[in-house]
């Protein structure tokens, strides 16, 4: 990863933070809100593939956690397994399936809502084996239901806002995914 | 070759971020340094991006409500017709008048809690609804400047509303007693029965333990902080009304559930007890 796409991340990171602690925080279904950083790692993996994925993820993860009142780390952790996952899932499909590509909608789309979902549960479990078993008590369905549609909504921009982070075309994130670029 | 080599790379990455993030986890956990160092560091992000996100809360609040209102939209509709039906005659003013009445009542009542005694106070607002899905808090807008530290109460104009686990320059986190981390010492009956309170999750009741077979509860009856000597919590504080209570067979304690007395839905204002254990 270069300068300045680091620089650039860094500003997209900003932007969701912001985001996501205006807009983001007054949106409430059932006592949840959604999880806008979220998208930051599953744009990554989509677009950049797993290792992009859990950079990125680790980073918004550490940012994220500065400002929740949760175990310093956990958010870090889940997102950084969240990122590598949804770069590593998509690397295995793409070398199974024909025209797998990171950057179209629908599976921007698919992916997010499935990745949110997951992170949701694992964030939880994960809380759960340090100590905070409460988290297990949450209704976590809902929490899932309203951090994954809207991430599963706004996956589209989240990819191409990551596209320029990285410094990646939209032909880059197929290239990324499948692996034809050495 | 590269492929395979990649991949033990990506993997090698994986791994150590993992180890790092679980590492940085432990040590916030175990307290000592690398709990200082973290909470150090969540008080100066907090400090610089309280302003920004004020400045830009203001510019964009129009649009979060837009949001807002669109998520709620069936809901709010069947509010908005019996609204227009019922408040149609109300005028702009009355309403100002109104709220601003609400809350000096809400500040008013704060200020004649008796069972403080003498203990100081520092009234805050209600800034923001907890940030994380997984914790029931809130921020308010008092912090270290203003006297307020970790480990202090808070109170409402009903009772104990939760403590500060977090406190920052100009704001603090307020964990409710609803929240599932929330443990509170308390006392009930004549003479005193001890017990803890534990939350059960936004919306749900208390969870009362250590209550054994035989001990007299009555429904309705006050639960108050017990002020033990290695408590978080001053006597006397109002917690909760038991709501519930039943002896499965062959359990070791009573089960009993209890309802917070501080209404948690109104907390607009509230009072920081300046006061540690």
């Amino acid at each position: 990863m270069t300068g300045p796409n680091l620089v650039r991340l860094a500003v997209l990171t900003f932007l969701v933070l912001v985001i996501q602690s205006t807009v983001g925080l007054d949106i409430r279904v059932g006592g949840a809100h959604p999880d806008l950083m979220l998208l930051l790692p599953i744009a990554a993996g989509l677009v950049g593939g797993p290792n992009a994925g859990a950079w990125v993820g680790f980073g918004a993860g550490l940012v994220a956690d500065l400002f929740v009142p949760a175990p310093f780390g956990l958010t870090a952790l889940t997102y950084t397994l969240v990122g590598f996952g949804v770069g590593a899932v998509l690397a295995l499909a793409a070398r199974s399936l024909a025209g797998v590509d990171g950057n179209s909608w629908w599976l921007a789309g698919l992916v997010a809502l499935a990745a949110s979902v997951i992170a949701v549960m694992l964030y939880a479990v994960l809380g759960a084996l340090i100590g905070q078993e409460q988290m297990l008590k949450l209704d976590l369905g809902v929490i899932a239901a309203v951090v994954a549609v809207p991430n599963a909504l706004l996956a589209v921009p989240a990819v191409r806002a990551m596209n320029w982070a990285l410094g990646v075309g939209p032909r880059g994130a197929e290239h990324r995914v499948t692996g034809s670029r050495s | 070759m590269a492929k395979p080599r990649r991949g033990r790379r990506t993997l090698t990455t994986v791994v150590i971020l993992v180890l790092v993030s679980v590492s940085i986890i432990t040590l916030a956990q175990r307290g000592g340094v690398g709990s200082r160092v973290t909470s150090g560091l969540r008080s100066a992000a907090n400090d610089v991006f309280d302003p920004i996100q004020r400045g830009v809360d203001n510019l964009i609040r129009p649009i979060g409500n837009a949001f807002a209102g669109a998520v709620n939209y069936p809901a709010l509709s069947k509010e908005n017709a019996e609204l227009r039906q019922t408040v149609g005659a109300l005028r702009q003013q009355v309403l100002e008048g109104q709220s601003v009445r609400q809350q000096l009542r809400q500040i008013t009542a704060l200020e004649h809690l008796t069972y403080l005694g003498s203990l100081p106070t520092v009234t805050a607002e209600t800034v923001a609804i907890g940030p994380s899905n997984f914790a029931d808090t809130i921020t308010i807008d008092k912090g270290r400047s203003d006297g307020v530290a970790v480990g202090m109460p808070v109170v409402g104009a009903g009772g104990l509303v939760g403590q500060v686990v977090l406190a920052y320059n100009h704001q603090a986190t307020v964990r409710l007693l609803t929240d599932g981390q929330s443990k509170i010492g308390v006392q009930f009956g004549n003479p005193a029965n001890l017990a803890s309170a534990t939350g059960q999750g936004q919306g749900d009741p208390l969870a009362v333990d250590f209550v054994v077979p035989g001990t007299p509860v009555k429904k309705g009856e006050l639960l108050t902080t017990n002020g033990l000597a290695d408590g978080e919590y001053p006597p006397g504080i109002p917690v909760a009304t038991i709501s519930s209570a039943s002896t499965p067979a062959g359990a070791g304690q009573i089960s009993i559930t209890a309802e917070p007395v501080a209404d948690l839905d109104q907390l607009a204002y509230v009072d920081v007890v300046l006061w540690l254990s």
